[in-house]
């Protein structure tokens, strides 16, 4: 009887571990996995939202040739112009060093602007067990002011033709859809019209991205400056635009009341606000071709 | 009569340590190839898990798809954001049989997996033939297979049609070792 008694328990006992291994499969993967799932794809996809900066840098050896072009009108009655009164074209070429250092240089038409920045991803959003919140790309550019200058008041020595901007870029992917920057931006400008006003400005960015379909998305861009211009009134550029991906193009097209396409000009001295009328209105267009250079698989 | 029972546990339970009934792989390679006469994609995949269950011949699979690596920086993102948008279908599963699988069989046989794919939130049962090497207790699966893109409820659009392949060609290895719970 006793015997019996064990052998019924050890049974019982055997089957027990018996079930217990014999769990599904794919549990014992899930249980498996490391952690892995923490990166997260493109917050901006591009490297502007707009006009300004995103969080996003391009990986090593990759070369980006950035054309961004504004057009917009005259407030006269009637023009002859074919399409546009006026355009401004920035032709840029940017270039990734390293996965985490990109190097762009460029010259624009209109406002005559050389400019050449830096760009350094300093943290990237993660998600799992070690979570990163945001992604944080620190920023510099420098421009230089190529317009002769007739007024013998102003000094114009090349030192005083270059313009600063810093920019702690901060940005976080909200949800897969919506993503969301904050830029404090410090900007030192030279060559001033008036003594009156200050060189140094600082500034807040805003911008989001908003996917509307897999290839397609939503940007919208604003910048507040807080001690603005004095000699003449500025207001702060914001942009509304569509962003389109297409394999090695990226597309992005926008209204926005921002004729300058360099980061102090744009910041500090955009001259209108931000409507429907002639000649605040501006049809802006980049387009991006990208290069890889280093094709390997990595 | 206890004795014998005892001894009859034991051997259950001896014979349970010697011979895993599971064995797992957590270096897996899976890599697909896109031929088209505008542009190849290929990507690669180091950290693919499978695991088997050598008393029914049962295996399952997982990968994470954002650890595809591509030739082209770009190509990662578009593949994660627009094509398998892996921060909502992270992962691709695979739970399936090996028929007539003889798991003590020395040597080479090709065996049918047959089982239930889902990817990008599409479940879909398939047929893989399959090349089993077993030797020192290790077995190794690998093979090659095709599947078509439209199946997976992956969005091209027509500007891009001419870049990736309808047909994508798999090939898979998987290196297993004794599975210790």
């Amino acid at each position: 009887m006793k015997t019996k008694k064990i052998l019924f328990t050890s049974l019982l006992l055997l089957g027990c571990i018996h079930f217990s291994t014999s769990q599904d499969l794919l549990d014992i993967l899930e249980n498996e996995q490391q952690d892995t799932t923490g990166y997260l794809p493109a917050t901006f996809r591009m490297t502007r939202i707009a006009f300004g900066h995103s969080t996003e840098v391009r990986s090593k050896g990759v070369l980006e040739i950035f054309t961004s072009s504004r057009f917009w009108n005259l407030p006269t009655d009637r023009s002859q112009s074919f399409a546009a009164d006026r355009m401004s074209t920035r032709f840029a070429l940017e270039y990734g060093l390293s996965d985490r250092l990109s190097l762009g240089i460029g010259g624009t038409t209109f406002d005559g602007l050389f400019d050449g920045y830096l760009k350094y991803k300093l943290l990237t959003q993660k998600r799992g067990i070690k979570t990163t919140p945001f992604n944080i790309t620190l920023f510099q550019s420098t421009s230089y002011n190529s317009n002769s200058i007739s007024n013998p008041a102003i000094y114009d020595d090349f030192s005083d033709r270059l313009s600063f901007t810093s920019q702690i870029l901060i940005s976080r992917k909200i949800s897969s859809d919506f993503s969301f920057q904050i830029a404090p931006t410090y900007v030192h400008k030279g060559l001033m019209v008036s003594g009156d006003d200050n060189q140094d400005f600082f500034a807040l960015g805003f911008g989001a991205r908003y996917k509307i379909g897999p290839h397609l998305s939503l940007v919208s861009e604003y910048y507040k400056t807080f001690s603005p211009m004095e000699s003449f009134d500025t207001y702060g550029p914001f942009a509304l635009g569509v962003n389109w991906e297409i394999g090695d193009v990226l597309l992005q097209f926008m209204l926005t009341n921002a004729v300058n396409m360099v980061e102090d000009a744009f910041i500090t001295q955009t001259r209108n606000n931000f409507n429907f009328k002639d000649p605040n209105l501006n049809f802006g267009f980049n387009a991006t071709y990208v290069i890889h250079f280093k094709n390997k698989l990595k | 009569m206890t004795k014998f029972l005892l001894a009859l546990f034991l051997i259950i339970n001896f014979s349970y340590a010697q011979e895993p009934k599971k064995v797992i792989a957590r270096q897996g390679q899976v890599s697909f190839f896109s031929y088209t006469s505008v542009e190849n994609i290929k990507a690669e995949n180091n950290q693919v898990l499978s695991i088997i269950n050598l008393e029914d011949g049962s295996i399952a699979i997982s990968m994470l798809m954002n650890t595809f690596v591509f030739e082209k920086a770009l190509m990662k993102e578009h593949f994660n954001e627009s094509y398998i948008e892996s921060d909502i279908y992270p992962k691709a599963t695979f739970e399936g049989n090996i028929l007539g699988f003889d798991a003590a069989l020395e040597g080479e046989q090709t065996k049918i997996i047959k089982g239930i794919f889902s990817m990008h939130g599409v479940t879909k049962e398939l047929e893989i033939k399959t090349k089993i090497e077993k030797s020192q207790g290790k077995y190794i699966l690998s093979g090659t297979f095709e599947t078509l893109v439209k199946y997976y409820n992956i969005n091209i659009p027509p500007l891009l049609a001419g870049n990736i392949a309808k047909s994508i060609s798999i090939n898979f290895r998987f290196e297993y070792q004794p599975y210790e719970n």
